[in-house]
């Protein structure tokens, strides 16, 4: 018989667990909930649904924070592998700490500071100023996962690339970017989650003529929240969580292949 | 022909410079000379439009100003948060790294990542439905009749902390798993075949192995908590400020950069005291361990 004691550790986590789920199932709950100005519950609707997908804010800001986001993927990736390939290993080592600068401080910080540069220089905000910040901000976490990928690639791969004739951009493109995909991926996946939620950097610098999604929800919550967003996070959820469980599935089967050959 | 050739000799003799300078310069640009302009705003004369009268009078209307506790206020909570994150997320990171078996690991890792996937802000403002005065907890409590009168859970500084534990839960259950799922279980059992207890492997091997996750979990945590600003406006009804809300207020409301930027580099300086001694704090008992195990 298993003693009194054991069963204390599962029955925290699984409070922990509840602690973590309760909001998740709230605004699940909430988004068929008739009553849009108190929290009582009066029946069960889904025209916050109907209401989501003919809104045309909320798609505008949506098709935003898209745009800015997988920019902000696709110049943090490619100027990210650029450095740790072509950059010689003990400068990018040294290098590194740099990168940690964006960690190491509240965002708001870095907020503050794109603000005054880009006000300085009379930049329009906007967009691109997005785009410039979230790419900073990927960066801080593209390189440490890049560079922690890269120095444990076998690098006999890469001389015996050289040996065989190949140029660096072949190099490049044949061997270390097959090699470092899964860091590619799960870094890129990081970087694009992090720019569609972030707030407190496209507060800062979005100026007033870009509307992103995080901002019109805040813009809303403000104002007194509508259901329909709730209903637009349930619809989020459910497309995430069947990708993730995609993901992971795909790879539990390669996995497995891999461990039949 | 022969200048794109020269080009391209050129690209290739310094492929190593030209190809790492974008990621550096972008850094260099956008985060380090950033920061020297907040530093200069900070100094500069709110009547001199560009130039280098420098004065010190936004930092003494800084230590004057009434907001000044402000600093004090989040450093206190930032540490409250961190500290009870350290010792919720420990328990759990313990037990998904080391007692779970591995089908259930790979389910109870998915439901930690999942909630990333839904937008922070409506997160946050859930809490809202199930803290307000007509919410989740006061309609189930006046219904089983364990109360009279609604309790008021919201816009107050209690609301902000425990909103603020929830979201910094996970930042700091990541990197405690992830150092904890390294440890290997032969010396968790030599220490128990030795005759230790297990609240004697725990101190003397567990944590001083997992210390690397701790101090990862604590900063990643502590910094943006400290630094926090969505949560005291949505859960605190705006009047329960922290450092973000203040800089943010400066900034953006009263448009006074000048002060705005001396309080940031102030409240950065209160942050970086505060990094090092918990740095202090964490390396002194993995010291204390290896003293104790040296003799």
């Amino acid at each position: 018989m298993r003693s009194f004691g054991s069963y204390i550790l599962p029955i925290a986590v699984a409070a922990l667990y509840l602690f973590l789920y309760i909001p998740i199932f709230v605004l699940i709950l909430f988004s068929f909930n008739d009553n849009s100005f108190t929290c009582g519950w009066t029946f069960f609707t889904t025209h916050w649904y109907y209401d989501l997908f003919a809104s045309v804010e909320v798609w505008y800001a949506l098709k935003n924070s898209l745009l800015i986001a997988i920019s902000s993927v696709f110049l943090s990736l490619t100027i990210g592998s650029c450095l740790i390939f072509f950059g010689s290993r003990e400068s990018v080592k040294r290098l590194l700490i740099l990168f940690y600068g964006s960690l190491a401080m509240p965002e708001i910080v870095l907020a503050v500071g794109l603000l005054s540069l880009f006000s300085f220089f009379a930049i329009p905000l906007g967009a691109i100023t997005l785009i410039v910040g979230h790419t900073l901000l990927g960066l801080g976490y593209v390189i440490p996962i890049l560079h922690a990928r890269f120095i444990e690639l076998d690098e006999s791969l890469i001389e015996a690339s050289y040996d065989l004739g190949a140029t660096q951009r072949q190099t490049f493109f044949s061997i270390v970017l097959p090699l470092l995909m899964p860091a590619l991926i799960s870094s890129g996946l990081l970087v694009f989650i992090i720019s569609l939620d972030d707030f407190i950097i496209s507060f800062f610098c979005a100026g007033a003529s870009v509307q992103t999604l995080p901002l019109y929800i805040f813009a809303v919550i403000r104002t007194g929240a509508s259901p329909m967003i709730n209903a637009l996070s349930t619809i989020m959820l459910i497309f995430s969580s069947f990708f993730v469980l995609l993901f992971s599935f795909l790879h539990i089967k390669k996995q497995g292949r891999r461990n039949e050959s | 022909m022969k200048i794109k050739e020269n080009i391209n000799n050129f690209i290739t003799d310094n492929a190593s410079f030209i190809f790492s300078v974008p990621a550096v310069l972008w850094q260099v640009l956008f985060l380090y000379v950033p920061f020297f302009f907040v530093l200069y705003t900070s100094f500069k004369r709110v009547t001199d439009s560009f130039g280098f009268d420098l004065t010190c009078d936004n930092y003494r209307a800084v230590l004057s100003s009434p907001y000044f506790y402000i600093i004090a206020r989040s450093a206190f909570i930032a540490s409250g948060v961190t500290f009870l994150c350290l010792i919720c997320a420990y328990p759990l990171a313990y037990f998904l790294a080391l007692k779970v078996d591995r089908r259930w690991k790979n389910v109870l890792l998915f439901l930690l990542t999942l909630p990333f996937w839904t937008n922070f802000l409506i997160q946050i403002y859930s809490w809202v439905f199930v803290l307000d005065h007509n919410g989740l907890i006061n309609m189930v409590l006046l219904k089983v009749g364990f109360i009279q009168e609604p309790l008021h859970m919201i816009n107050n500084m209690g609301a902000v902390f425990f909103v603020m534990l929830y979201y910094y839960l996970p930042f700091m259950i990541m990197p405690l798993y992830s150092i904890l799922e390294k440890i290997q279980h032969d010396l968790l059992e030599a220490s128990m075949d030795l005759g230790a207890t297990h609240w004697q492997t725990f101190r003397r091997i567990t944590v001083p192995l997992s210390m690397a996750g701790i101090k990862t979990g604590v900063f990643l945590v502590f910094v943006p908590a400290f630094g926090e600003f969505v949560i005291p406006s949505v859960i605190g009804g705006g009047h329960h400020m922290l450092v973000g809300s203040l800089i943010s207020h400066y900034f953006l409301v009263v448009r006074d950069n000048q002060l705005g930027a001396a309080f940031t580099i102030v409240s950065g300086f209160v942050l970086l005291v505060c990094a090092l001694l918990f740095n202090w704090l964490c390396v002194v008992p993995s010291q204390q361990v290896q003293k104790e195990l040296a003799q």
